[in-house]
């Protein structure tokens, strides 16, 4: 299972990439293993205000919806749109071409708060 | 509770599956690599290999078995000829309700092997056992045999690179010998593709998989129960516990045609032929998205505000790319082919249109 070192992630299976005072959303590689195939995915629309903790979204596959939560307080400035056509990506690249959200983070200091790759690897185990 | 393993269970962890519970049996629900849209494509366009030895098996012998099946069961047994299987139902005597539906093979007047779910196998011999007359015999053989679904276009091309007989007609058997191994190919499935059903001895199953998967030039793929469940779904294949129960009878779930209405007798005849007399208070329909959700099982119907009726299977038709589903509709609430109704997706309505199944059009033949 890949855990990429330079993400922040959360308890939800989500992973965080700080961009410069925004950050980008997406569910981890054991996430969509998880899930299998995913098939439909359900984001915010761009501008919406998402609180730290409340469910913004569904990723859904063949067997099971999973709701996805916003890792940060925040506004959605981009989602990604190849998603619509192509869920699939969040199957084959989770960390990269399978991002959903960029999140314009209302308070940066949040972000430590978040899980380091190795408490992450650590919870994935249990 | 422990669950049953397959004899083919240290196969499935070699190819990296992830297991789930099936009917009291640890079963692959999808393998490392493919996953249930692969493994559904793989069966459509070329062929695909399920472990399927959960399912039960129990075996009727002695003088008049048939008539004994013929008049418990609900299918006519008298519309096919040794050598052939048939679809039928068990039902309750009382209620008419499903306790199992079974692929029975007719072998003899004094031989019928069926093939029940995996869940339901001890009640339905159990009923068998209780009402059967002296001098027959009903032995539970769930443990003894593998059953291996060889599924597709290219399911044939494959079986007879192995010399194993494929020219049999659908819902018919022939008993033959791989390696030394002497199994029953069925051309039955649960997939609507062109298949066969291998039914093989527990001890011999792990050289049967090995030698389906060794044939050179057709690459088969070895597919999970998940994929079983969204190619059946794409049928309109009932499920029991889900399409068909003891809450759901034959004439609600349009398999009337699995009944043989003019027998002298059969679990359930009389409740039965009353409810079709005076018509089902629900029916079966498919159901199609109009756009974006999955209607999954349990989920309401809705016509307006009115709750109209219950998903009992549904998922993502990989052919189709759109949700479908299977739900029982209140027949007072009017809906037909073409009609529109509102299924509640977590709190959303998603607009779906009623039909009548297969989703998918057949190629069985």
């Amino acid at each position: 299972m890949m855990i990429p070192e330079d993400l922040r992630y959360t308890a939800e299976h989500e992973w965080v990439r700080e961009e410069g005072g925004k950050v980008r959303v997406g569910i981890t590689d054991f996430a969509q293993d998880a899930l299998g195939d995913i098939v439909f995915v359900q984001l915010p629309e761009i501008g919406a205000k998402v609180s730290a903790g409340d469910s913004f979204g569904e990723v859904e596959s063949t067997k099971s919806v999973s709701e996805i939560y916003a890792p940060l307080s925040g506004q959605i400035t981009a989602r990604n749109e190849a998603l619509s056509d192509s869920p699939d990506l969040i199957n084959t690249d989770p960390y990269e071409e399978g991002w959903l959200v960029e999140i314009q983070v209302d308070d940066p200091a949040q972000l430590s708060a978040l899980l380091d790759a190795a408490a992450y690897g650590e919870l994935t185990k249990g | 509770m422990t669950l049953l393993m397959s004899p083919l269970h240290e196969r499935h962890v070699a190819l990296g599956a992830k297991f789930a519970a099936f009917g009291g049996w640890d079963m692959p629900l999808e393998y490392a690599g493919g996953g249930v849209l692969k493994e559904h494509t793989a069966v459509r366009e070329a062929v695909g290999i399920f472990d399927v030895s959960h399912l039960g098996k129990a075996r009727i012998t002695g003088s008049g078995a048939a008539g004994f099946v013929n008049a418990t069961l609900s299918n006519d047994l008298g519309r096919i000829k040794p050598g052939k299987a048939q679809y039928t139902l068990c039902c309750d005597d009382a209620t008419g309700g499903v306790v199992d539906d079974i692929i029975a093979y007719l072998h003899s007047d004094d031989h019928v092997f069926l093939i029940p779910n995996a869940s339901n196998t001890t009640e339905v011999v159990r009923r068998l056992r209780e009402a059967a007359p002296e001098g027959l015999t009903i032995t539970n053989e769930h443990a003894d045999y593998a059953v291996l679904a060889v599924q597709g276009p290219k399911s044939a091309d494959l079986l007879a690179a192995l010399g194993l007989p494929t020219e049999h007609e659908y819902m018919s058997f022939e008993t033959a010998t791989l390696n030394g191994v002497e199994l029953t190919v069925c051309r039955t499935g649960y997939t609507g593709e062109h298949g066969y059903e291998l039914v093989v001895p527990s001890a011999d199953a792990l050289a049967v998989w090995d030698a389906l998967f060794a044939v050179e030039g057709i690459e088969a793929r070895a597919c999970g129960l998940g994929a079983r469940d969204t190619l059946r779904t794409e049928m309109g294949y009932p499920l029991h516990g889900q399409d068909l129960s003891l809450d759901i009878t034959p004439v609600q779930a349009r398999a009337g045609w699995a009944v043989g209405w003019s027998k002298p007798a059969f679990w359930g005849k009389d409740v039965l032929t009353k409810e079709k007399a005076d018509g089902p208070k629900r029916t079966l329909w498919g159901l199609v998205a109009q756009d974006r959700g999955i209607p999954r099982a349990h989920m309401q119907v809705l016509a307006g505000d009115e709750v109209v009726g219950e998903i009992t299977s549904g998922t993502f038709s990989p052919t189709r790319k759109v949700g479908i589903a299977l739900a029982l509709l209140d027949a007072s609430a009017g809906l037909t082919e073409g009609s529109t109704v509102e299924v509640d997706v977590r709190g959303r309505r998603a607009a779906m249109t009623v039909t009548k199944p297969p989703f998918v059009t057949p190629s069985v033949k």
